[in-house]
């Protein structure tokens, strides 16, 4: 039985899950937290750092780390990559002056080494913004059908009315369960 | 379990007598001898508040909401019903006046506040572009932006190219208090400022100003700034009071940050909760005001 494996046990035992949720500012990362959370979606101000919430949903304990989009921030990103299960990206669906930077960001965070193992949940949010680009379009703007190396799937979704959060987090937390709970 | 018990006897049954007996023993009521007992101040007001809202007159209970411009013949009326002898107590109809201005001022100016947060920064408005570019103006006076898109912004710590979707939920509420900053306290605004920028302890500065604005939001929704307010105006508190507590917490905020030297920007949410517990707690104390004070030793701090 090797370290992974024993890992893997202690995990299973406490069905704890790391999820790590990033994107440019202004993406809705922390409106999303604070939504899924129950919590006041109102007077949320920029991200300086990051944000952890801990909270238990279908018998999991899901540790959320939601950390600040703005470009003098995201070098510090690879400081939170370790032993994470799930990234949630987080994408602006009515920001399309900033799409390619988005693939960009996206794309060195899968060549990621520890976040190999990790599901992609793509969140194509403020889809009730009048301007947002369809999921579809995200999707191919992203380039996501060419990843090889994650689980992934995107969802469209409005982090201010909630709709999919839920459906979202879910498929995450399924995927992310078939693979580290019955591994072995 | 206990205290609940005598919490609710006492609230109930208890005050009313003992008020019933004061009021035959000295001849006065309780809102008279609060007024006359204590300074004007959260003291005297905290106390004449807690008094009315617990009457069990609907006329004193509903005196917290009255408007502005009814205060006065409010005043009047309380004096009538609770049959108060002016002539023994001419201080009275005045300081109850004020303590009432500043019961529903505080109420008043929540209203105000809350509708300039919620007034979203729109740059199609003309008003709202000339407040952002009045910002940079009077924080980098030397330096011309080269356009109104550029990332010139994040040199006064906007987070991209365009500030416009950094304001979020606090909408031009942050950018009024980030002018008036400048504008009022225009030394001290860029003193903190170069801290801001500085290599090691730096923080982005106009993000940190509208996570402080929030700071500020909370604690006049939650009731927590009435001390500062009823210790710091005499009267029904204005905006620019509101404003003024922001440049007390901007100021205030910088000083705590680079005393505390955080390892990096990072840490920004744990020093703000250290931050705001610590305002938190300055503001148990009645006697509290929080109001800028210039300490001249405040030196830039070395780049070391």
């Amino acid at each position: 039985m090797g370290l992974l494996t024993i890992l893997k046990k202690m995990k299973q035992k406490e069905r704890e899950m790391r999820l790590l949720m990033l994107g440019l500012d202004n993406a809705g990362k922390t409106t999303i937290l604070k939504k899924f959370n129950g919590e006041d979606v109102s007077t949320i101000s920029p991200t300086l750092g990051f944000n952890i919430k801990t909270l238990e949903h279908r018998g999991f304990k899901l540790n959320i780390w939601d950390v600040g989009g703005q470009k003098s921030l995201r070098s510090y990103w690879r400081n939170y990559f370790e032993s994470t299960d799930g990234l949630v990206w987080v994408v602006d669906s009515a920001d399309r002056l900033r799409l390619e930077d988005c693939r960009q960001e996206l794309s060195a965070l899968l060549l990621e080494e520890r976040l190999a193992g990790a599901t992609l949940l793509v969140f194509a949010n403020k889809q009730d913004l009048p301007g947002a680009l369809s999921k579809d379009a995200i999707k191919e703007a992203l380039g996501l059908d060419d990843i090889q190396t994650h689980h992934w799937c995107i969802m469209g979704c409005s982090a201010i009315t909630g709709e999919n959060l839920l459906s979202g987090v879910d498929w995450l937390l399924d995927d992310i369960a078939a693979r580290i709970f019955t591994a072995d | 379990m206990l205290a609940f018990i005598w919490q609710y006897f006492y609230t109930s049954f208890l005050r009313y007598w003992f008020k019933w007996v004061l009021r035959h023993v000295t001849g006065r009521c309780e809102l008279q001898r609060i007024c006359a007992g204590y300074a004007q101040g959260a003291e005297r007001t905290a106390r004449a508040e807690y008094s009315l809202k617990s009457s069990k007159s609907e006329l004193l209970r509903s005196s917290v909401d009255v408007e502005e411009n009814a205060v006065e013949s409010r005043v009047a009326k309380i004096i009538h019903v609770k049959n108060v002898k002016e002539q023994k107590d001419p201080a009275f109809k005045k300081n109850l006046q004020v303590c009432l201005q500043q019961i529903t001022g505080y109420k008043h100016l929540f209203v105000s506040v809350e509708e300039l947060r919620n007034d979203v920064f729109d740059s199609e408005k003309e008003e709202h572009e000339s407040m952002l570019l009045k910002l940079w103006e009077l924080l980098m006076p030397s330096v011309k932006l080269e356009s109104r898109i550029t990332k010139q912004w994040g040199d006064i710590g906007f987070q991209g190219e365009d500030p416009k979707t950094d304001f979020r939920g606090m909408g031009m509420l942050g950018l009024t208090n980030l002018v008036f900053f400048s504008e009022n306290y225009t030394e001290e605004a860029r003193q903190v400022l170069s801290h801001a920028n500085h290599p090691k302890l730096g923080y982005s500065y106009a993000i940190v100003g509208i996570n402080l604005t929030e700071m500020a939001y909370s604690l006049l929704k939650s009731g927590e700034l009435k001390p500062h307010f009823y210790n710091s105006v005499a009267g029904k508190p204005e905006m620019k009071h509101f404003h003024q507590v922001y440049c007390y917490l901007a100021y205030e905020f910088d000083k705590f940050w680079i005393e505390e030297e955080p390892e990096s920007i990072m840490e920004f949410n744990i020093y703000r909760e250290k931050f705001h517990d610590k305002i938190k707690k300055c503001l148990l104390d009645p006697e509290i005001t929080l109001i800028l004070t210039v300490d001249s030793k405040n030196e830039p701090v070395a780049t070391s």
